[in-house]
């Protein structure tokens, strides 16, 4: 019985929605997206808890094994495919110690690639928010963001892969969580945080209070009286873009930072520069030697005898 | 370390080093040249910005790569090299175009997207990147100001926006995650609450100190004050006494006065202060306070000096010979003076 009412009114259901569809024209648009979320090999704890992190605050994510290789990342694309998913969130660990993310749209286009540095998990107890599951974030783009091209394709991919789309499957009805997007020093700073709806208490405020929330009201118009503290949930992490390019994990480049710097450069030039203090040291006690010769105080030659000194003076 | 170094400054007008650079190219090869990017479809408000950009995007990819060879050697000799890199607007572009969301709050609305830009640039907020707190204070004003943007608009929608509180769901993170939270909030919160309360008993101890200081001071200016008075008393008795009265009597008179005095005196401090104040504690207390710290400096009293190195009388050459410890001594027989072995030898 419940089969047939099952089936009855999901009919029921799908014949309203044509009508619908028919009747309003091209209004009811979908935004249909799923993103594969998966690793390279050779990620650390970190990088692994970053990822779970993400995959637990988007519900229209799937979650893939470590994938294999990392030169041969047009695969992704059919991997993609088989999970019937449009973006892919690919972590490409390096070293055991860098991670680089992978952004990217699947079937054309385009890929966004970044280094990603102070990672951040929920793990963490300093971070003392909490949201549901799978609730819709507000995303909150930085400004910068709409004044240069690649920062405009990069935030429509974050748009696409961060936002969880209206009715997704597992996405639940409340929305209790911010998503923050900054640009600061050429680099992408993400935040989440959780809404906490403050009651304001009218009975013990008294005078001050009233005048307080009547200006919220105003300003809100809202139905209940709260104000909006935010808490912070993690994960935070920094994201440097490094190429962004026109194809899924393929096609001519569009876009290179010229301000990165790969962190294996870094690196070399910090342990240049610590073989470099010992040369230094050795150089400056060549420069002293040969200085103390020029004055003659190497030598065994004896020095003049002055007529004051100290021996002359009391022999 | 100095290329890096180059490169971070030149950071700063990128643009123009680049269109420079071009510039250059373009005067060296001609006209070679091959647009890149630049479909010529749909670029509605970026014309004037494309037309002005053009140079930047004239870069043919083999000519770019001969070109690099070349130019390097020349940036390295002039120690000004900057690396080339590619900024196709044009394709960013028309690569955003293929893919975009309708964003437009007229035809779409917002909890179709729920994205929101802020009104201005976070960076102007932040004095400093290195500056945690401030920095992070920034990053929660935006996304505070997106929160409650977001809060009217889906109002403004119906959709419903605030949780209510018999709506229980899976969080994010797990109740043990915020088990632990909770945990480590409350210890802070009770370190807190201890480090307080030590600081305020510290605080009451320093100023019972100060008040044990002033009781000593105020009892030393009575005593003070009333031997100045027994003394102006005695200097009067005198000279009154000798021109006036008999030797006897008059010492009569005085000793009556004097133990008016005293009693008068006593009287007002307790006794036992009044009988122990006068004199020097015993040499043992005197010694025990030198060592251990009752006035004058503590620091390095045992470390050694001048002094104490010359100071050669815990040395004997003896028993330096010996071997140092006496321990070793009492081991080993030391080896017999040269006379004796040979009177030993001499024996064999």
């Amino acid at each position: 019985m419940a089969a047939v009412y099952k089936s009855l009114s999901k009919s029921n259901a799908s014949k309203v929605d044509k009508d619908s569809e028919g009747g309003n024209g091209s209004v009811e648009r979908k935004n249909r997206q799923r993103v594969l979320i998966l690793s390279s090999r050779g990620v650390t704890y970190r990088h692994r808890h970053l990822l779970n992190d993400l995959a637990a605050m988007l519900p229209h994510g799937r979650k893939d094994v470590k994938f294999d290789s990392k030169s041969k990342l047009y695969q992704l694309n059919e991997l993609a495919e088989l999970y019937n998913c449009n973006n892919v969130l690919f972590f490409e660990a390096r070293k055991g110690k860098d991670l680089y993310m992978w952004f990217s749209k699947v079937p054309n286009g385009p890929t966004v690639k970044f280094h990603a540095q102070n990672l951040h998990t929920m793990e963490e107890l300093h971070f003392t928010g909490n949201c549901l599951k799978g609730s819709r974030p507000i995303l909150s783009f930085d400004c910068a963001f709409e004044q240069e091209p690649h920062l405009r394709v990069i935030k429509e991919i974050f748009l696409h892969i961060f936002g969880v789309p209206q009715g997704a499957r597992k996405s639940k009805p409340f929305i209790d969580h911010v998503m923050g997007f900054s640009v600061a020093d050429g680099k992408i700073w993400i935040r989440n945080y959780e809404i906490r709806e403050i009651e304001k208490v009218k009975g013990e405020g008294g005078n001050e209070e009233d005048g307080e929330s009547s200006k919220g009201r105003k300003t809100k118009g809202g139905d209940k009286d709260t104000d909006i503290s935010l808490v912070e949930i993690g994960p935070r992490f920094v994201l440097t873009p490094i190429v962004i390019q026109e194809g899924a994990f393929g096609g001519p480049i569009i876009y290179e930072n010229k301000r990165f710097i790969s962190p294996n450069q870094v690196r070399a030039e910090l342990r240049k520069a610590k073989a470099g203090r010992h040369n230094a040291r050795m150089e400056q006690k060549r420069d002293t030697l040969a200085r103390r010769r020029n004055l003659g105080l190497e030598d065994r030659t004896k020095k003049e005898s002055n007529a004051l000194d100290t021996r002359e003076l009391f022999a | 370390m100095a290329k890096k170094g180059a490169t971070q400054s030149l950071n700063a007008e990128p643009k123009a080093k680049q269109s420079v650079t071009d510039r250059k190219s373009k005067e060296r090869k001609g006209d070679q040249k091959k647009e890149l990017g630049s479909d010529g479809d749909g670029d509605r408000e970026d014309k004037d910005d494309a037309e002005e950009e053009e140079e930047e995007e004239e870069i043919d990819v083999d000519e770019l790569i001969s070109d690099l060879d070349e130019e390097d050697e020349e940036n390295i000799a002039a120690g000004t090299r900057t690396r080339q890199t590619i900024y196709n607007k044009e394709g960013l572009l028309a690569a955003l175009r293929r893919f975009a969301l309708d964003t437009n709050p007229k035809t779409v609305p917002f909890a179709f997207h729920q994205s929101v830009v802020s009104s201005k640039r976070t960076e102007e907020s932040i004095p400093s990147v290195e500056d945690d707190l401030q920095r992070e204070l920034a990053f929660v004003n935006q996304s505070l100001e997106a929160a409650r943007q977001a809060r009217t608009l889906l109002r403004k929608e119906g959709v419903p926006f605030t949780r209510p509180t018999d709506y229980f769901a899976e969080t994010v993170r797990s109740d043990a995650t915020m088990e632990k939270v909770k945990a480590k909030l409350i210890e802070e919160a009770t370190a807190k609450k201890a480090a307080a309360e030590a600081r305020k008993q510290r605080d009451l101890k320093k100023f019972g100190k100060q008040v044990q200081v002033q009781k000593q001071q105020e009892r030393a200016k009575q005593k003070r004050e009333a031997l100045d008075k027994i003394n102006l008393l005695k200097r009067k008795r005198q000279e009154g006494g000798s021109s006036a009265l008999g030797t006897h009597e008059a010492d009569d008179i005085f000793d009556v006065a004097v133990d008016n005095e005293l009693a008068s005196q006593s009287n007002k401090s307790s006794k036992k202060r009044s009988a122990g104040d006068h004199g020097q504690p015993n040499p043992k207390r005197q010694k025990k306070n030198a060592k251990y710290g009752f006035g004058g400096k503590k620091r390095f009293s045992k470390s050694g000096d001048a002094m104490s190195s010359g100071d050669l009388s815990g040395f004997s050459a003896k028993r330096m010979k010996s071997g140092g410890s006496a321990t070793k001594k009492v081991g080993k027989a030391p080896r017999p003076g040269k006379s004796r072995r040979k009177a030993m030898a001499a024996k064999r």
